[in-house]
């Protein structure tokens, strides 16, 4: 269970897809492949816009209904960044593949019925995403998620980003937010109970981690001290892994 | 969904005639497989096998479940292959086509029907409580020769795989939790693997190893020989194309006997590195649940 606490991220993995991607993040690996604009089927077929078809599939086990669950909220989510009226009676195909989740060590888990948890949807979201960009499908802005839980713990509260297993079950309500690149909120998705003030924090926390700004950081330990007290800075990761995967194609042979 | 653009005329001669002359379109020998990877994931029962450009990805997975009535001293054991558009838009999800019904059927008769996972020993409780044991086989990225890399990685996973411990006291099953006890492995006979020959030509003479997504689509006929290491055939499939002598098919298998001890020998040595590189600290032999044969 070592749940690295950076982001990690390759493009363009698979060779025959449009696009593809693979990333890893606090114990979650998923790789996806993204295929468009292409022919779409009859019962897809939009007259003005091109139909976006995420596939989320479990590592073990035959997808369920949580599964089609978190198809629909990415599949509506992602329609909204992708330019969808630039691609008119086409589909945009989004294949998830999960291939490592964390496990929780204290449980037996059961595993002919998938169940994915809800807190891969930030996993889901960013590979898509990543996914998207390696193809070259326009979108008007890219996307950045995280998950948060708040737990009750002697008497006072406790906001986990990234939550491990563990945390998830112990937490009173577990939230996944999606910001774009305009700092404007995407996805809000919560379970469990909480309050309005909480729900407040919550996505005070998600925007300072998806939405910060990178400033020109001076000196190690600061950016060091930066890292521990918010989590990763997601936006200039995504930055980054576009940036380096753009520099390998142009690099001249 | 879009159907998978065919090669044209020209692109199918180019390759005929250059077989002809002795020559693959990627330069390799007619029994030479391209550059096989075999990867372990972070958890126990993944494996990762990559062939050239072909991609498949294995997860083995257990959970405790209640015997079939008609087998009571026997295990579950069942292989999921599911073609997604993930390797190419053609396939379709819930559709199973041609390619992912023979692919499942080859990897049952090689792994399930060779007796390769002992079912006996996967009983808890005669006739209430078995385990049972699942592999999903998910092509990442098709590029030919789907069967062997699916086999391949199918059997690396299931030997790279921990089940929960588990006790009985007083006819009571306990299983444990990883946290509690060590996972133990499954109880493995041997292991086969597949070989498979695309011919080529009017007589069906010309036979090639690891035949590309192109090769494949041009062929006149295959054949898939499973086999271990010690030479031992599970199954020899020659699915309808064109006759071949019985002298080539002799050949073949005798080539595909050396090539399975390669897969052995790398599949060994890669399951070697994993448990040293999990052996941190030299603790694996003390923390093992599980009792020496």
């Amino acid at each position: 269970m070592t749940a690295t606490s950076a982001p990690e991220a390759a493009l363009g993995v698979l060779p025959r897809a449009d696009g593809s991607a693979k990333y890893s993040h606090a114990g979650y690996t998923v790789t996806a492949s993204v295929n468009g604009p292409i022919e779409a089927q009859r019962r897809d077929e939009h007259a003005y816009e091109a139909h976006v078809d995420v596939i989320v599939r479990p590592a073990a086990g035959v997808g369920g209904t949580r599964e089609r669950h978190l198809e629909s909220i990415l599949q509506s989510s992602l329609s909204q960044i992708i330019l969808v009226k630039n691609f008119p009676r086409s589909l945009i195909q989004i294949v998830l593949q999960v291939e490592d989740s964390p496990e929780n060590d204290y449980v037996n888990t059961k595993l002919v019925q998938a169940s994915l948890n809800f807190a891969i949807m930030p996993a889901l979201m960013q590979t898509a995403v990543l996914a998207l960009l390696s193809a070259g499908v326009p979108m008007r802005a890219t996307a950045t998620a995280t998950a948060v839980t708040i737990a009750q713990q002697d008497g006072a509260k406790r906001i986990t980003v990234d939550p491990t297993p563990r945390d998830i079950e112990t937490a009173r309500s577990v939230h996944v937010l999606a910001f774009t690149s305009h700092d404007e909120l995407l996805l809000a998705e919560s379970e469990g109970d909480f309050t309005v003030k909480e729900w407040d924090d919550v996505y005070e926390t998600a925007k300072a981690i998806c939405c910060r700004s990178a400033p020109a950081k001076e000196g190690v330990a600061m950016v060091l001290d930066d890292e521990d007290a918010s989590g990763p800075d997601m936006r200039q990761f995504l930055r980054s892994a576009a940036g380096a995967k753009v520099a390998a194609d142009l690099h001249w042979k | 969904m879009p159907r998978e653009a065919e090669p044209s005329l020209n692109e199918k001669q180019f390759v005929t005639q250059a077989l002809q002359e002795n020559l693959r379109l990627d330069g390799r020998e007619f029994d030479q497989y391209r550059p096989v990877e075999l990867t372990f994931g972070d958890q126990h029962g993944v494996a990762d096998v990559t062939l050239g450009k072909t991609r498949v990805l294995a997860k083995a997975s257990a959970e405790v479940t209640v015997p079939y009535a008609d087998r009571p001293l026997d295990g579950v054991f069942t292989i999921a292959t599911e073609l997604s558009p993930m390797a190419s838009p053609a396939f379709e999800v819930n559709r199973p086509t041609e390619t992912e019904v023979l692919l499942s059927r080859l990897l049952e008769k090689t792994v399930r029907r060779s007796g390769a996972l002992d079912t006996e020993s996967l009983c808890l409780v005669a006739g209430q409580k078995c385990w049972s044991v699942r592999v999903d086989v998910h092509v990442l990225s098709h590029d030919g020769n789907l069967i062997d890399a699916s086999c391949l990685a199918v059997v690396a996973a299931l030997r790279h795989f921990r089940k929960p411990d588990t006790s009985m006291e007083g006819g009571v099953l306990t299983v444990y939790t990883p946290a509690e006890r060590e996972p133990v492995p499954l109880s493995w006979l041997h292991s086969p693997f597949c070989v498979t020959w695309s011919f080529f030509g009017e007589e069906a003479d010309i036979a090639l190893l690891d035949a590309t997504w192109m090769e494949e689509q041009v062929r006149v006929g295959s054949c898939t020989v499973s086999l271990n290491k010690h030479g031992e055939i599970c199954q020899i499939a020659k699915l309808g194309g064109t006759p071949v002598d019985a002298v080539v098919l002799l050949q073949c298998t005798s080539v595909a006997l050396a090539k399975v001890k390669e897969f052995s020998e790398l599949l060994d040595k890669r399951l070697a590195e994993d448990l040293k590189r999990r052996d941190k600290g030299g603790f694996m032999a003390e923390l093992r649940a599980e009792n020496d044969r």
